[in-house]
């Protein structure tokens, strides 16, 4: 789900050395290194914003919390990291990440820390460089790196070539996906107790988020319906009581690791509630190693008819989730992307419509051989 | 054409008065509180997505956001007369553009350089080439907040202020920074912030404010807070140091020469005066102190600096911005400084320029407080 970004990401995002070491990162970069040999690429340069940064924290493990982050990734010797941050905010920088050199890469800063980089790989022959990431560099940012790079180095899309993150999560993200779906069930339990207290959408979801937040959660982000589930909003300060059904969004993220829930709450058993958690089963039943998304897909719209998708879904049942909250593929009526073996996927169904009601219930599936593994869950809320 | 926002009304005189065809103002969605958001400065929408404003020569208004499912929200907030609710950006900027017959030569846009490159080629594609920038416009026009921004602002101030009794309320020994953090974010979003440019650190010797972290608070320690609310689309951040325990002295010594700094700056941002007075004024008092080689990075950032999401002006308070103050600008004063001997301490307010000199925001101007232990 697409929600408001925060100015700035106020969680504690120091890296992890028992939980990630080195050796971690040096694991993931194998795969790179590969496809850098493959492609004859010295180096990759690996972009990430506040917003989407997936493969630079994959990579690096560095999250912008404000601007954007580049790791500057040699095939030999040794990386730097490139921030939008003043030299003033360096120190506290070099604590999220194992890259040692960390620059600014602010204003003036850009020619110091960028350009000599690159003195290494100069040769008689333009050199070919890997991206990632850059569709979302703002344009301003794209022509330095090309005025920087000048006619010395090529730029070549890595993105499809190199696939970081991969869709399969390996065994310590698995672990962190599994703290992080831990505490969106706790977060979404204090979203209904405080629902059923309050009487208020906003309420709860402040009192999800303050409990997500003091158990370490790095970021939480929650929409909200306030017309009993038939649109989703953001934040809007009102607190206000409104009449169920509760219908709200919330996702969490701990130790760099996004996980999410919708969270209905109604008085009573309706249509749409009997058919939302029937079209769930369904897409967890569909998820299977190789299973197609379209496949899956149809799976859940067969359980949700004859209503039509929720329209705050977007056209899509789940997608992969990880170390962004909107990780690929999307399970929609069009792709044929394949699901893989401990890929990890968030599963979506909802129904808005006047004959049956406002349902959204979700949950999140490790995919196995024997089937997927919920991981997360929770279903719709009847007050006896 | 509705106008219940003036800055539309102040972009069409301006695409009027320049004979052009019309104009374009995007934004990436990502709120930064350093930067003024062309779509929110028009529209008064703050959008998830990115999003753009279309305005055509007759000062017809389109917006266009992204995501599809957002529709609804957007046009109950918009001042545009029309919102259009899309997952593609540029398709449904291209069937505006043809729709309103604007020739993409006698185009304008602003903000179109902050969306991703990938969007931005698409957009162009779509529009058959890309308007010519003028992306000062948006933050010029909202450059003077309105009276109504100025009342919301001073909201703003008003609940960083009581975030911050809070913050001298719940932070004990023991507590971890994020855990204060979480309470401070919380409970100001409960007074109403939409958002909160929250940096919040602890150490017995700071380098400079960070985000908070894992570290345990300790007596003796010394929190640095920046605390930055937006309530309805106004920043308004306070810089506050704060002692756990009694402070050393030199700590109370090199603190008051922050307050004598934050005085002179007032004093000297009077309308008519420029940014560059206000910066010299203020590394005035702190070289005088005998600390004039600190008075750069890393050693300070900025000695202050606009808020967006509205407009970033006056820019940051640097001593090479010449930028003429006005009455009515908006924006934060912070002589945050790096000392040998007491580390970094923080002190500012939000400001509104007056023809007297910078008025303060806050009620309560920033004391080297203590908590008691």
């Amino acid at each position: 789900m697409l929600t408001m970004q925060p100015s700035v990401t106020i969680g504690s995002y120091t890296w992890a050395q028992d939980r990630l070491p080195y050796d971690e990162f040096s694991l993931r970069l194998d795969a790179l290194h590969a496809a850098m040999d493959r492609n004859n690429w010295p180096a990759v340069l690996v972009y990430g914003d506040v917003r989407e940064h997936a493969a630079l924290a994959y990579l690096s493990n560095f999250i912008p919390r404000v601007r954007w982050g580049m790791a500057l990734l040699p095939r030999n010797g040794d990386a730097r990291l490139l921030c939008a941050m003043s030299t003033r905010d360096l120190p506290a920088m070099r604590t999220l990440t194992w890259i040692a050199d960390v620059r600014s890469g602010m204003g003036p800063e850009w020619d110091k820390a960028f350009d000599p980089w690159f003195e290494r790989f100069a040769g008689a022959d333009a050199q070919r460089l890997g991206t990632l990431g850059f569709d979302i560099m703002a344009p301003a940012l794209h022509d330095a790196v090309r005025r920087s790079l000048g006619a010395r180095f090529v730029l070549h899309r890595a993105d499809d070539v190199a696939a970081v993150p991969p869709q399969h999560k390996r065994p310590r993200e698995l672990t962190m996906m599994r703290a992080s779906c831990k505490l969106v069930e706790t977060a979404a339990k204090a979203f209904v107790d405080s629902w059923r207290n309050s009487g208020a959408p906003e309420t709860a979801a402040l009192d999800a988020e303050r409990v997500a937040r003091s158990l370490a959660a790095q970021d939480v982000r929650t929409l909200i319906s306030f017309d009993g589930g038939r649109t989703l909003a953001p934040y809007q300060g009102r607190f206000e009581k409104k009449a169920g059904p509760l219908v709200g969004y919330l996702a969490v993220k701990l130790m760099g690791y996004w996980a999410d829930l919708f969270v209905t709450v109604d008085e009573r058993r309706t249509p749409a509630l009997d058919r939302t958690e029937r079209a769930l089963d369904a897409l967890i039943a569909a998820v299977r190693p190789g299973a197609r998304t379209a496949d899956v897909y149809a799976k859940a719209m067969q359980a949700l008819a004859p209503s039509p998708l929720h329209p705050a879904l977007g056209g899509s049942v789940g997608h992969g989730i990880g170390l962004s909250l909107n990780e690929g593929p999307a399970l929609r009526a069009v792709g044929n992307a394949d699901l893989v073996e401990d890929g990890v996927y968030t599963l979506h169904a909802g129904i808005a419509d006047a004959a049956s009601g406002n349902a959204i219930v979700s949950a999140i599936v490790r995919n196995t051989a024997n089937g997927a593994d919920v991981l997360a869950r929770f279903p719709p809320v009847i007050p006896a | 054409m509705t106008n219940r926002n003036g800055r539309l009304g102040a972009a069409a005189k301006y695409v009027a008065g320049h004979s052009l065809d019309g104009l374009i103002a995007a934004s990436n969605g990502l709120n930064n509180f350093l930067e003024s958001n062309a779509v929110y400065v028009l529209s008064g929408v703050r959008p998830i997505g990115e999003s753009a404003v279309v305005l055509d020569r007759d000062g017809h208004s389109i917006l266009i956001l992204a995501p599809s499912w957002d529709g609804e929200r957007a046009a109950a907030l918009s001042a545009t007369d029309e919102t259009i609710a899309t997952d593609d950006l540029a398709a449904a900027l291209a069937v505006a553009v043809k729709k309103h017959r604007l020739n993409v030569e006698r185009t304008i846009s602003v903000g179109l350089s902050l969306l991703g490159q990938g969007l931005v080629d698409r957009i162009a594609a779509a529009l058959g080439g890309l308007p010519k920038a003028e992306n000062e416009l948006a933050r010029d026009l909202a450059r003077v907040r309105t009276p109504e921004e100025l009342q919301t602002a001073e909201q703003a101030a008003w609940i960083a202020e009581r975030g911050y009794e809070r913050l001298l309320e719940f932070a004990r020994p023991g507590l971890r920074e994020y855990e204060l953090a979480a309470e401070l974010y919380c409970f100001t979003k409960k007074l109403g912030a939409e958002d909160n440019f929250l940096l919040m650190s602890a150490s017995q010797h700071n380098l400079a404010v960070r985000a908070a972290g894992e570290r345990i608070l300790d007596v003796g320690d010394i929190i640095l807070s920046e605390i930055t609310p937006c309530y309805r689309g106004q920043f308004a951040q306070i810089c506050r140091t704060t002692v756990i325990g009694e402070p050393l002295p030199v700590v109370r010594e090199k603190y008051a020469i922050l307050q004598e700094a934050m005085g002179a700056g007032l004093k000297a941002g009077r309308a008519g005066s420029t940014v560059a007075d206000v910066t010299r004024a203020i590394n005035g008092v702190i070289a005088k102190a005998g600390y004039g080689q600190y008075c750069r990075p890393p050693y300070m950032r900025v000695r202050g600096h606009g808020l967006g999401i509205t407009s970033d002006r006056p820019g940051d308070v640097v001593d090479t911005n010449e930028r003429v103050l006005e009455s009515g600008m908006v924006f934060v004063m912070h002589p945050n400084q790096y000392i040998p001997e007491s580390g970094y301490l923080m002190c500012g307010e939000p400001v509104v320029v007056t023809d007297q000199g910078c008025r303060a925001l806050t009620r309560r101007p920033a004391e080297l407080d203590v908590i008691r232990v």
